[in-house]
């Protein structure tokens, strides 16, 4: 069993360890960094709870290793907001009761806001086709849905978009 | 779910790979965007000692039009290619495919030679290969060879890459200026493998019309027709006669209606079809 010395940069922090070759990233993030925000859902890259931010790209951190990660930014569900406060996005969540247990709900974060990154003014049916990496198993995604629609709004008048 | 141990070497160089490959062959799995071999590492139905990691070879992260082909490296990721400003004008029928590939976190790591390499016959790069009667090149420590997508793909997961040997690159040739394309698929979910899917090619009279989903491979047949309703004809036809798979997600006779009514809508979009 080989060791792996591990050393990335996480929500802007350097932080190193080490992990055996087969330890996936999102293990590693979670077990040997200690945060626990990113979930571990179905680990095949079926669900996306475990979605994060690797270099400015979404990815699934259970379908690659630690160590391919060495040396790389990440971004977790951690980063969304400073402890203790929440973003626009998290609170339109709560509002139209866009989670139930919460499980998925790191991994609809992350891909919520690559979404409206890219694409500023979605419509339902871009938010829908944007999200459906994601599963959630409580809301049928009515709440998750009219939550990024109302937050792209939102920015949109924020910006003095013409879109708003 | 968890992998079985392996040791995982980072090579730096093709020549690195070659020599790593010559050295364990079977016992050595390549992992470039891994997002169809870490799931089967973690259910177990492959468990290699050794894993080499081609994502740090610089050389391998090229793409660009090659002769008469666009060639892609082993290291280039699928949303590279999709967000790739010349896509659409080059290669028409993989600007419309790219959206139909899993999701956006999976096609930010996944990349095009690693689905070519998978050979799953419901993934649409291997439809747009096989359609397009591209080519894999395949390097080891001795030689390289290029190798026909028809003579590539074996079967289903199946292909002629010796265990030595890694996917260096893949060509997709180019089609004339008055080519038109059309695809369209089915999937219980959008991002999901297709259950059928569809690729057409029209060059005036001279269809090329490629079903994925329906077999072990990549099933192409191709006609001469002067009206859509001459070549909807003969998509009913192959429809009725082909031996199409049948499996617990699909019946036979819903993939035989979906060959029918997915193969006139891309013949439409084909036949209407307008370059950049």
């Amino acid at each position: 069993m080989k060791i792996q010395q591990v050393k990335l940069t996480l929500n802007g922090v350097e932080r190193e360890g080490a992990c055996e070759s087969r330890t996936t990233l999102l293990d590693f993030i979670r077990h040997d960094l200690g945060s626990t925000g990113t979930h571990a859902g179905c680990e095949h890259g079926v669900c996306g709870a475990c979605t994060v931010e690797l270099d400015g790209q979404i990815v699934r951190s259970c379908l690659m290793f630690a160590c391919q990660a060495d040396g790389a930014k990440v971004t977790t569900v951690e980063a969304i907001a400073k402890s203790g406060e929440m973003s626009d996005l998290q609170n339109a969540f709560k509002k139209h009761h866009a989670l139930q247990c919460g499980f998925c709900t790191s991994g609809f974060l992350l891909s919520a806001e690559d979404l409206l990154k890219k694409n500023p003014h979605p419509s339902e049916l871009e938010v829908r086709e944007g999200l459906s990496g994601n599963l959630c198993r409580c809301t049928g995604y009515v709440g998750i849905v009219e939550a990024v629609l109302e937050v792209a709004a939102a920015r949109a008048r924020q910006n003095g978009g013409e879109h708003a | 779910m968890k992998s079985a141990p392996f040791v995982m070497h980072q090579a730096h160089s093709q020549s690195n790979i070659l020599d790593l490959l010559d050295q364990y062959g079977e016992d050595a799995r390549v992992i470039a965007g891994g997002q169809t071999l870490v799931p089967v590492l973690a259910m177990r139905v492959a468990s290699p000692d050794h894993l080499i990691d081609i994502n740090q070879v610089k050389e391998l992260k090229n793409f660009g039009i090659t002769g008469d082909s666009l060639q892609v490296g082993a290291g280039v990721r699928q949303s590279e290619l999709e967000h790739w400003s010349e896509l659409r004008k080059t290669q028409p029928l993989l600007s419309m495919m790219f959206p139909w590939i899993a999701h956006t976190p999976i096609r930010n790591r996944g990349t095009v030679c690693g689905s070519i390499a998978h050979a799953d016959p419901s993934a649409e790069l291997v439809l747009g290969l096989a359609v397009l009667e591209g080519s894999v090149t395949l390097a080891s420590k001795k030689k390289k060879r290029v190798v026909q997508a028809k003579d590539f793909f074996l079967g289903a997961l199946q292909t002629s890459r010796q265990s030595n040997e890694f996917i260096e690159a893949v060509q997709f040739p180019i089609r004339g200026p008055h080519a038109g394309f059309g695809f369209a698929e089915y999937g219980y979910r959008h991002g999901d493998f297709a259950v059928v899917a569809v690729a057409v090619i029209k060059e005036d009279d001279a269809w090329t019309i490629g079903f994925g989903g329906i077999d072990d491979v990549v099933r192409i047949y191709k006609c001469t027709a002067i009206s859509l309703d001459q070549v909807k004809q003969f998509i009913d036809e192959l429809a009725a006669e082909t031996e199409v798979r049948e499996d617990p997600t699909a019946t036979s006779g819903l993939r035989r209606h979906l060959m029918r009514t997915l193969g006139a809508r891309a013949c439409q979009q084909a036949m209407e079809f307008k370059s950049d």
